[in-house]
């Protein structure tokens, strides 16, 4: 976490690289994004040290993902690809599209952590949820969201599977990336769609 | 629909709601996958947690032969699920064995060495061939190859085959002018600077065009439990990704399941592999293909089209596809 400047610029510049297409693609990625299931319902402690749940994101579009602060691999790519994506998304970041970071190491990542780890990364927090809890409530939402986490490595690397959940406005799970390297501009398309919806 | 969803919630292992549960409950909770010598089938064997995430309680690795002993071990209900080299599937399947082909899982990850001299496969008619067994899928892919570019793989290749010393130590002993191999032997002949590759199918046309391995299912599973199905190979795609964000992590796992028993040909193999590129290939593409290939070599006698309706259903890949983005 302590690097996440310097990757964020690094990872912001090849971002940038990434051309942004607006123009409807009538490929077989582009239908209307499937109606999977309901969204787990989850109820966790925010950065500011709130109640968070869900349904209070009912409304509006919400991108949930998990990380945790110390991770030195992966999740580096992974937030700030989000903050680019939060930059793109203009005024509807906050009022119409939110994320949501769950952690997967409550035990490290306390309210105050996430924050400091929020504002390295540039996040919005008017429309951006870090989010911690106890660790039988964070093992049961990651459970249900289908993500792996086993227990710590000897250095205190948690190993975990990434997916990013797209749940739109009704409480619908709408669309899961896996890994940290899928397409900034297809993720933003994506959340962008579930507004046009009726 | 969703009506339909929210009314089967389902309870999940831990005894609390599971989103996944509430699309439809599970039909089964028992998983039997094959284990098989060798690497490029990481995915399934790091799935286990997965699977337990999607609700599967009772899940089994089962030692089988690899290439096509593993599809009948399959087809023989000895397991439910495994990924293959589409053709040790294609070829039971054209034998009227009960395989469903559900998915594809990777590219590549066979290469041929070879003697100075032999500069492509033409140039193995009338040489001497090591692979492990025949029926492997190193004979069935290389005699694809052969008949791909003209020649008999019968009557052209001397096959060689041995268990001591493996076909491997042969080539390398230059007692054979080639030999084909997948992980981990690939790896092993390059760390003793043997690397004379002339065909490297993750890399080379048209063999990198196609999925190699394809995930499959005995029928009945397929048909029985649809809901299954579809959760073990959401486990096994997603197990596919942590391949890729997680090699060092995963060559330990395989290592110390017992899957394979070198850590440093583990890894390299996982970051030779294009497991990441699963959304990009098209599963039926490379059935048509091997089954054509297949066909020219008198290997099989149905056409492409007959494999594909008696052996495959996309379903579960298609709604995937559409689902799980990466």
């Amino acid at each position: 976490m302590r690097a996440a400047p310097a990757l964020t610029l690094v990872m912001l510049a090849t971002l940038m690289l990434v051309p942004v297409h607006d123009a409807p693609q009538q490929t077989f990625e582009q239908q209307a994004l499937p109606k999977i299931a309901p969204a787990p319902e989850f109820s966790l402690t925010s950065q500011d040290g709130g109640q968070v749940t869900l349904a209070d994101f009912r409304g509006r579009v919400v991108a949930v993902t998990f990380i945790y602060t110390l991770c030195t691999a992966t999740c580096p790519v992974l937030t700030p690809m989000m903050s680019f994506v939060q930059d793109q998304l203009g005024p509807n970041f906050g009022r119409k599209i939110a994320f949501v970071s769950i952690t997967v190491d409550p035990e490290r990542d306390t309210p105050e952590v996430l924050k400091e780890y929020a504002q390295a990364f540039g996040a919005n927090l008017a429309g951006w949820a870090f989010l911690t809890g106890t660790p039988d409530a964070i093992r049961d939402v990651t459970r249900r969201y289908g993500v792996f986490v086993s227990t710590k490595t000897a250095n205190g690397d948690v190993e975990h599977t990434f997916l990013t959940s797209i749940v739109d406005p009704r409480g619908i799970l709408r669309v899961q990336y896996v890994g940290v390297r899928f397409d900034p501009d297809e993720f933003r398309r994506d959340l962008l769609s579930l507004l046009q919806e009726p | 629909m969703l009506a339909t969803l929210s009314s089967a919630a389902g309870v999940s292992l831990i005894g609390r709601p599971n989103a996944f549960a509430q699309q439809a409950p599970l039909e089964t909770t028992t998983v039997r996958i094959a284990k098989i010598p060798g690497i490029c089938l990481a995915p399934q064997y790091v799935a286990d947690e997965l699977l337990r995430a999607e609700g599967f309680t009772d899940i089994r690795y089962v030692a089988t032969g690899s290439g096509i002993p593993a599809a009948l071990s399959l087809a023989h209900g000895e397991i439910d699920f495994t990924a293959n080299y589409a053709p040790s599937i294609i070829i039971p399947i054209d034998a009227g064995e009960p395989i469903t082909i559900v998915g594809g899982e990777h590219i590549g990850c066979f290469e041929l060495f070879a003697k100075e001299g032999i500069r492509g496969i033409t140039d193995l008619k009338g040489k001497n061939v090591g692979v492990q067994a025949l029926g492997s899928s190193q004979h069935t892919f290389l005699s694809t190859m052969a008949a791909y570019v003209g020649l008999n793989p019968v009557k052209d290749i001397h096959w060689v085959t041995s268990v001591s010393p493996k076909p491997m130590e042969l080539f390398a002993e230059g007692k054979i002018d080639a030999f084909l191999g997948f992980p981990p032997d690939p790896q092993e002949l390059r760390a003793r600077n043997i690397d004379r590759v002339i065909v490297n199918s993750t890399i080379d046309r048209p063999w990198s065009q196609y999925f190699c391995c394809v995930l499959a299912a005995h029928r009945d599973y397929a048909s029985k439990h649809p809901v299954a199905t579809k959760r073990v190979l959401r486990a096994i795609l997603k197990a596919a990704d942590l391949c890729v964000t997680e090699p060092m992590r995963v060559a330990q796992r395989i290592v110390d399941g017992g899957f394979t028993a070198r850590y440093d040909y583990a890894l390299q193999a996982l970051r030779e592999i294009s497991y990441a590129k699963w959304r990009e290939y098209d599963p039926e593409d490379a059935i048509r293909f091997y089954s054509l290939r297949l066909r020219e070599a008198g290997i099989i006698k149905s056409n492409p089209n007959k494999i594909i309706a008696d052996g495959t259903d996309w379903r579960f890949w298609n709604e995937l596809k559409r689902e799980l983005k990466s």
